[in-house]
This record gives C-alpha cells, sequence and structure tokens, in this order.
C-alpha cells in the first residue's frame, strides 16, 4: 500500500530507545514502563535483575530468561513475544556476552586453540548475528526496543568525569544510529531525570521534540510506571505535527530539484545558464533546494568551460571579461 | 578589516586543548601551521580519508565500483564447465568488491542524490569583528548536511559516540546555510556506519566559538598578528 505522507499515521509508531546510568538508578523498571497491560512489554533478562524491582511496576511484563543465546532466539518466536509492544534487552553488553559464547560453540574459528574467545573472528560474527537480531525486533516485528546498558564512569584528558556504555565491541556505536532516543539517567539532587541532550559528561540523543532533562517520577505503589508510554505517546504526537510541514516542503523540495535538473540539461552556453540561474532565483524553493540548484548549475557551467564571474554575478566563458 | 574562518582553523586550535597526552607540542605546531596556511602534508589517513569518500561518491552516482570475472577464469580449464550457473545456463560471474564497499554503499545509500562539495558561506560580527565563515560541505540533501569520516581503526576499539560534540563543524555549516536543519556525522571505518546528528537546539553557537578563538588569540598577540595578516578577506 502506497500512502502520500500526510496520510501517514503515527499513532504505531515504534521507537528504539537506549537507557544508561549507575547501578541501582532504576533502569530496568524505567524500561518497563511503556503500557498497562500484563505482556505489554517482554524483558529480555540476561542479567537475572527483574528481582530487584517492586512487582507492582512490572506489571505489564513478561519474562524471558535464558540460558543461550539460542533459547533467546526461540522464545522470541512464541506468541508471547509478539504480542508485546516493547522489547527490553537487559542488558546489551550481557547479549553480546551471550552472542560470544554462541559464536565459541557454533564457530569453529571463533575459539582459540586454549579456549579462549578468538576476538578477531569472533566479533564478526557476532556484529553480524546482533545486526540481524536487532532487525527481526525492530524491523519484522515492529516493536519498540529498549537497550540498557551498565555505564562505566571514566575520566576524560583532564581528569573530568564522562560516562561510557559498557559493551564489548562495535556495538556500543553502532547502536546509537538505530535509535531515536538515548538517555542518561542521573540523579540531581533528590530527583531523577533522564537526560536527552549530549553534555560534556555523557553523550545522548533526542528527537521528535524529547530533549533536555526529563524528570522521572518517583513510584510509589499508587502511581503507575509509565514513563516510557508518555514519552512515546509524546513523540508520536510531536511526530504528526512536524509531518504536516515537513511532507509539505519535502514535496515542494523534490518537484524544485526535478525542475532544475530538467532546466540545466538545456544549459549550453553563458546564455542559457544564465536565464537558467534567473530561473533558479526565482523559483519558490523549499529546505536547500536552493544551494543545491546552485550547485547543479555551476557544475554544467564548468563542463561547459564557463566559469562565475562575480562582480558582474554572471557566467562567461572561461577567458572572457564580459 | 574582515577576516576569514574556517572549521579547519578553529578545529586545529581547539585539537590543541583536546589532543591526546604527550601530543600537545604536534598539535601546536600543527595549529601554527594552519594559521598560517601552510598546505596539510598528504599523509596516510588523509588519502585514505579521500579514497574512501570518492568510493561512496561513485557508488552514489551510480557507477560500477566492482570487477567481474568468469567463475572459469579463476581455475583450471578442465573443470570451467562445471562453474554454469544451473539455472540459467550461463557462466557464473564472480564480483570482486573493493575494499571498504561495505561501509562507502551504507553512506551512499543515505547520501544518493544530495549535491557533493556544497560552498557555504556567511558574514559575522563577532565582539565587534568581521568575519567570513565559509567551508564545502561534503553533501547537502533535502535540508541536512552531511560529512564523511574514514577511520582508519576498527570501530570495536573506539568510543565513538559524542566524539564529535565539540567539534565546529555542524555550529559553522548549519549557521552558513540556515535552511538546512540537520548536520549528520557519516562514520565508517570501512565496514561498519556510525551516525551523529546535530541540529541548531543540540550544538553550540559558532558565535561562540569563535569569541574564544578570538580571546584566545588576542592573549597572544604574535599569532594574531599571523592571523591578521594571513586570513584577511581581500578587497
Amino acid at each position: 500500500m502506497i500512502q502520500h505522507g500526510y496520510e501517514l499515521d503515527f499513532s504505531k509508531q515504534t521507537f528504539g530507545v537506549i537507557l544508561y546510568g549507575a547501578p541501582g538508578i532504576g533502569k530496568t523498571t524505567l524500561a518497563l514502563s511503556d503500557g498497562n497491560n500484563g505482556g505489554d512489554t517482554l524483558l529480555i533478562d540476561l542479567e537475572h535483575g527483574v528481582g530487584r524491582t517492586n512487582p507492582i511496576h512490572r506489571m505489564n511484563a513478561s519474562v524471558l530468561s535464558a540460558a543461550t543465546y539460542e533459547e533467546v532466539l526461540s522464545d522470541l518466536n512464541t506468541p508471547e513475544a509478539f504480542a508485546a509492544k516493547t522489547i527490553v534487552i537487559d542488558t546489551a553488553g550481557s547479549l553480546v556476552d551471550y552472542l560470544k559464547d554462541w559464536a565459541m560453540r557454533t564457530k569453529s574459528d571463533a575459539r582459540q586453540k586454549n579456549g579462549a574467545f578468538n576476538g578477531l573472528k569472533g566479533f564478526g560474527y557476532v556484529k553480524s548475528e546482533l545486526e540481524s537480531f536487532v532487525n527481526k525486533i525492530k524491523v519484522v516485528m515492529n516493536k519498540n526496543v529498549v537497550f540498557i546498558f551498565h555505564c562505566d564512569e571514566k575520566a576524560d584528558k583532564d581528569g573530568n568525569p564522562i560516562q561510557r556504555l559498557r559493551c564489548e565491541g562495535s556495538f556500543r556505536n553502532t547502536v546509537w544510529t538505530g535509535i531515536d532516543f538515548g538517555a542518561y539517567i542521573q540523579m540531581i539532587g533528590n530527583k531523577r531525570y533522564a537526560c536527552f541532550t549530549p553534555e560534556d559528561e555523557f553523550f545522548a540523543k533526542g528527537c521528535h521534540g524529547i530533549s533536555g532533562h526529563v524528570e522521572i517520577q518517583n513510584l510509589t505503589e499508587e502511581t503507575s510506571n509509565d514513563f516510557l508510554q508518555k514519552l512515546f505517546d509524546s513523540a508520536r504526537k510531536n511526530m504528526a505535527a512536524e509531518n504536516q510541514g515537513v511532507e509539505e516542503r519535502m514535496t515542494q523540495y523534490k518537484g524544485v530539484i526535478a525542475a532544475v535538473k530538467e532546466m540545466v540539461e538545456g544549459v549550453t552556453d553563458a546564455d542559457t545558464a544564465n536565464s537558467c540561474m534567473k530561473a533558479i532565483v526565482s523559483m519558490d524553493h523549499a529546505l536547500t533546494s536552493k544551494k543545491e540548484a546552485g550547485k547543479i548549475l555551476n557544475d554544467k557551467a564548468k563542463s561547459l568551460g564557463l566559469r562565475f564571474d562575480v562582480p558582474t554575478r554572471s557566467y562567461v566563458a572561461d577567458g572572457d571579461k564580459k | 578589516m574582515k577576516t576569514r574562518i574556517t572549521k579547519t582553523l578553529l578545529d586545529s586550535w581547539a585539537y590543541t586543548f583536546d589532543c591526546y597526552e604527550g601530543g600537545e607540542e604536534d598539535a601546536m605546531n600543527d595549529f601554527i601551521r594552519t594559521l598560517n596556511r601552510e598546505p596539510i602534508e598528504e599523509n596516510e589517513a588523509i588519502a585514505n580519508g579521500k579514497a574512501f569518500e570518492d568510493l561512496c561518491f561513485r557508488i552514489a552516482n551510480g557507477e560500477k565500483v566492482y570487477e567481474e570475472k568468469l567463475a572459469g577464469e579463476l581455475i583450471p580449464a578442465a573443470v570451467a564447465s562445471e562453474i554454469i550457473e544451473p539455472n540459467t545456463g550461463e557462466p557464473k560471474i564472480i564480483r570482486s568488491y573493493p575494499k571498504w564497499y561495505n561501509g562507502a554503499k551504507k553512506i551512499a545509500d543515505i547520501v544518493e542524490g544530495g549535491q557533493w562539495q556544497v560552498h557555504v558561506d556567511t558574514d559575522l560580527t563577532v565582539g565587534g569583528r568581521e568575519f567570513w565563515l565559509h567551508g564545502f560541505c561534503d553533501v547537502v540533501k533535502a535540508g541536512v548536511i552531511y560529512d564523511i569520516k574514514f577511520k582508519q581503526k576498527s570501530f570495536g576499539g573506539l568510543d565513538l559516540y559524542g566524539s564529535y560534540r565539540n567539534h565546529s563543524q555542524h555550529s559553522a555549516y548549519l549557521r552558513c546555510l540556515p535552511e538546512a536543519y540537520e548536520f549528520v556525522y557519516l562514520v565508517s571505518d570501512g565496514d561498519e556506519l556510525y551516525t551523529e546528528a546535530y541540529t541548531r537546539q543540540t550544538c553550540r553557537p559558532i558565535e561562540d566559538i569563535i569569541q574564544e578563538f578570538m580571546n584566545w588569540l588576542e592573549s597572544k598577540p604574535e599569532l594574531l598578528k599571523i592571523y591578521e595578516e594571513k586570513w584577511v578577506v581581500d578587497g
């Protein structure tokens, strides 16, 4: 089914999230905060940490515990997994450890003679399997996915603290590409915040109007654990609003670029280049179309041996003075 | 007097504070060479960066970057007839892709259709001084400025996220091209892709960075003199 951009429905838009922070800050409880019904969230509990969350605040979750990566994969094909809106990986660093174990057992060259992991070969297998695992959850199953990471505090060159994701291999970098929100969870005074804008001490990512420090409500037995649910709802509303303006501008942008390419085809000398330039200037531009149109014309002019004469603001044959 | 200012100059200066431990002298010498507008010597890292960007460009423009060989050419003729596609009966073709193809293809897919090496500029007044800020965007496409970075080292050993936050490039280019709403670093080690995106809301105003640079330069009159001589805008 092909839809126009303005017809798109964002009410079921799914998101990728990174949550990281110090031990005990409440990352797992926060990750379980999308949905009100049992089974709305599937927690892949690779560190057996769910017991540390308050049962009242994990009422919406099913828990997947597994001894091996193969068991995780098999459990992902169950009706419970397909019914969930959100899948939480607790923690992404442990998932990489599970994958290392899987690679060592199933790929002969991922294990050295002394039985240790062969990083050179092994991380290649881990990387491609991880890519397909995440792809399955996000694209095939179309779920929200929340990656929990432990956090290592390190010192920068000047001795200031910097917070780093605890995870072996390249996933701690590439994971940022496919996610929408990345929050560092921290206490400021006696309040807890999810920080979505990068600072010197930590990296973060926000979009669709979610940015800065967002306070995390202290949970009691009477309050509901709904931080991510509210965050996702807010992002979906913002996306719908953003889309109205963007779609219009994108359509206009594409129209302008197509028209410019057609006009530039007809440029054969300085006169036609100058006429084309005038036409480009008078067009109703959108986004970066004016700049790009200028570049398209300039490339064509150069290929014809023309140069732009700054004083007269016009194209002339190279070597001519107008 | 109006002087020109670029992200290369600002980043070269910033690196004197941000360089690896023990590299301070080299960083300062590099900055002074940049300040003197001496041409940068091409080293392996620069050459590889250019080659990688060129590969991205060629793929994005639909160029055939791989070589094709008949499988039979690679093995003794006696068994060549066995290398036939069973479904078509045609000789089997083996493609040979250039190194870094995987990473370059990921970037090419993003920037395809955009304009390459787009010059952007703007006039600024900072602290009573006039500047001409300018530079070249690797790619501009539909409101987004892309910058391609090549890492010689595999991503596995690096902590990349956030590493571009203090660069002046996104602040500078978003200021030069007000119609763009986002600046994205596309970073590859030739295999994987890491992206880091900035908007005007998440980057420092370039005026603040220039002001800091000028405050520092004004405290070093001999360097300020070089800057005013070598970076003056003609006419």
